[in-house]
């Protein structure tokens, strides 16, 4: 008998589907059960974010930058206004610098743990995932103290904040954190290293660090991978030079370095940074100053152009702003970390079943509000 | 072979670690318990004591309200709004600061301006909104706000307004008929002339 061939099968996954994590099209050839080719088709969620931006002004930006990660609004207004103020070379006071630190990241907690509950839920544990949606609450609920927003925020605005700290958030953070700590021991009980878990993940999904780094992948994913490369390390913005913390890496615990179980383990392991961090920041904060000391009544940032990037919960986080004098941006690129984490999805999920393409797709924790923008 | 059984072993009890987690959750349910029946029980609304204005002032996103009495009709709200869902329309009064009694117009603001103009329209369509809150502040009579702000106790927090047509998320502020009381008043003053 010869060997029999099957024909290729086309398979559509998405736009609606509930392991796409948002309007994204996954066009897959299959063979039987097994992948051979992968392409996302994305512009399902498409908002001309960048053709808009030329349209308003620079205040009026920042609501919008909310709606692009719309999991991590905190960090996206933090790399804008961190982009426009050194174009615009304002020097923040001191406590302002502390609170965009502590909402940063206190909002890479929450991002996080949507992205372990939800990558947990692909794979098929429920549990978890109302667990770490019970503790992302707690989190949301300090914001809406602070802002009055759960979600999308307009929290921070070049040169200040628009909102002082709330009176008791510090002790409230404080208890959230001693409450949070312990936690972390109770996913990795209930999830990290259940054995039908690494079944799933560990070895699924293998990117090497140069397939990563020739696709831009960064972040999360990039560490998954054993590189150790961290902006808020490597090339601190605002104050992060001033905290004692960890980049935490993949080694390859349970299969080979950088599989889906590694990339989970990072996000996992860098929830324990941010508490560090916060605890530092916390302590650490300035008691008294005027969080709108230094927002300029009219924003009017010189002829020139700025690219800064910052760390996401999703990894960099790039904002190119070409000003040519006027109120309104010239032109505004922004790079987004989900994109080229979805782009290397065809290059490591090929070879694989199509339960690990879901396996993977969610160790990448992308957001289509970020990429399609 | 060792392996094997070793394998084994792993799985049942790190299973039984997670089930034993999800036990105790059961057991504690009392203690524990996060879920609401919503309509009936809600939670309670974050303590938001902003410390260096105003002693209650309260951020909270909800419906915009405009206190008609206040509004000088500078246009600032419009402007600032990323989405333009703020329409204001605007005439000019015959003499500046006065109360005008047909269309219900007060001359003078709560903060003692006193105004130049009538607004005819104000409509916010809460269906565009995008809760920035961006409108709020450039106010210089602090008149537009959102509900349950600083005005807290005139104007009790609703974020519960949804409607069964979108054309009733429209909301005019505008003194009925003050585009024709105010027409009608110049017409008859420039007759007069």
């Amino acid at each position: 008998m010869g060997v029999v061939h099957g024909q290729e099968m086309v398979l559509n996954i998405g736009p609606q589907h509930p392991s796409t994590h948002g309007v994204l099209r996954l066009q897959v050839k299959t063979d039987g059960e097994i992948i051979s080719e992968i392409k996302p088709f994305i512009g399902y969620l498409h908002r001309c974010f960048e053709k808009h931006c030329e349209n308003v002004t620079y205040e009026q930006v920042i609501p919008f930058t909310d709606r692009c990660d719309y999991l991590a609004s905190m960090a996206n207004n933090f790399g804008y206004v961190v982009a426009m103020e050194e174009l615009m070379e304002i020097k923040v006071p001191e406590r302002v610098e502390y609170i965009r630190v502590i909402m940063a990241e206190l909002q890479r907690i929450a991002s996080h743990l949507l992205a372990l509950g939800t990558f947990g839920l692909d794979v098929g544990a429920f549990t978890p995932f109302l667990y770490m949606f019970r503790d992302r609450e707690r989190i949301l609920d300090m914001f809406e103290m602070t802002c009055g927003a759960r979600l999308l925020y307009n929290y921070m605005w070049v040169g200040g904040l628009s909102h002082d700290l709330p009176i008791g958030f510090v002790e409230s953070a404080f208890r959230f954190l001693d409450y949070f700590e312990p936690k972390i021991e109770e996913y990795n009980n209930i999830l990290t290293y259940n054995k039908i878990f690494i079944e799933r993940t560990a070895d699924v999904g293998v990117m090497p660090a140069d397939v990563a780094i020739s696709y831009g992948v960064s972040g999360p994913n990039l560490r998954g991978s054993g590189v150790k490369w961290d902006i808020r390390k490597d090339e601190p913005y605002s104050i992060y030079d001033r905290f004692d913390f960890d980049v935490p890496v993949g080694i390859g615990e349970k299969g080979n370095l950088g599989d889906c179980w590694d990339r989970f383990n990072v996000r996992l392991t860098e929830m324990g940074e941010s508490i560090k961090i916060l605890r530092q920041a916390l302590t650490q904060i300035p008691k008294n100053g005027d969080v709108h000391q230094t927002i300029p009544k009219k924003i009017r940032p010189p002829k020139g152009s700025i690219y800064k990037r910052t760390e996401t919960p999703r990894g960099d986080l790039g904002f190119y702003i070409i000003s040519d004098g006027s109120p309104i941006p010239n032109r505004l690129k922004m790079r987004s970390p989900a994109f080229t984490a979805l782009s290397v999805l065809d290059e490591i999920g090929r070879g694989w079943m199509l339960s690990d393409v879901i396996a993977i797709l969610g160790s990448l924790d992308i957001v289509l509000g970020e990429i399609d923008r | 072979m060792v392996k094997y059984f070793q394998n084994i072993w792993i799985t049942l009890t790190t299973l039984l670690k997670g089930m034993g987690i999800t036990l105790v959750h059961m057991l504690k349910i009392k203690r524990d318990n996060v879920t609401l029946q919503y309509p009936e029980e809600k939670w309670p609304r974050p303590e938001r004591n902003i410390g260096f204005d105003h002693d209650n002032y309260n951020v909270i996103r909800s419906r915009l309200h405009v206190d008609m009495d206040d509004c000088i009709g500078c246009l600032k709200c419009e402007r600032a709004c990323p989405v333009d869902c703020i329409k204001i329309d605007t005439v000019k009064v015959p003499s500046r600061g006065e109360d005008i009694k047909e269309i219900g117009h007060v001359g003078v603001t709560s903060n003692g301006t006193r105004k130049a103009m009538v607004v005819t329209r104000f409509d916010i369509d809460m269906t565009e909104c995008c809760y920035c809150n961006l409108c709020v502040y450039p106010c210089p009579e602090e008149c537009i706000y959102m509900t349950g702000g600083p005005n807290a106790k005139k104007h009790p927090i609703d974020y519960e307004f949804s409607e069964y047509d979108r054309s009733e998320l429209v909301y005019r502020f505008a003194k009925q008929g003050s585009k024709d009381g105010i027409e009608r008043i110049m017409a008859e003053q420039e007759a007069e002339d």
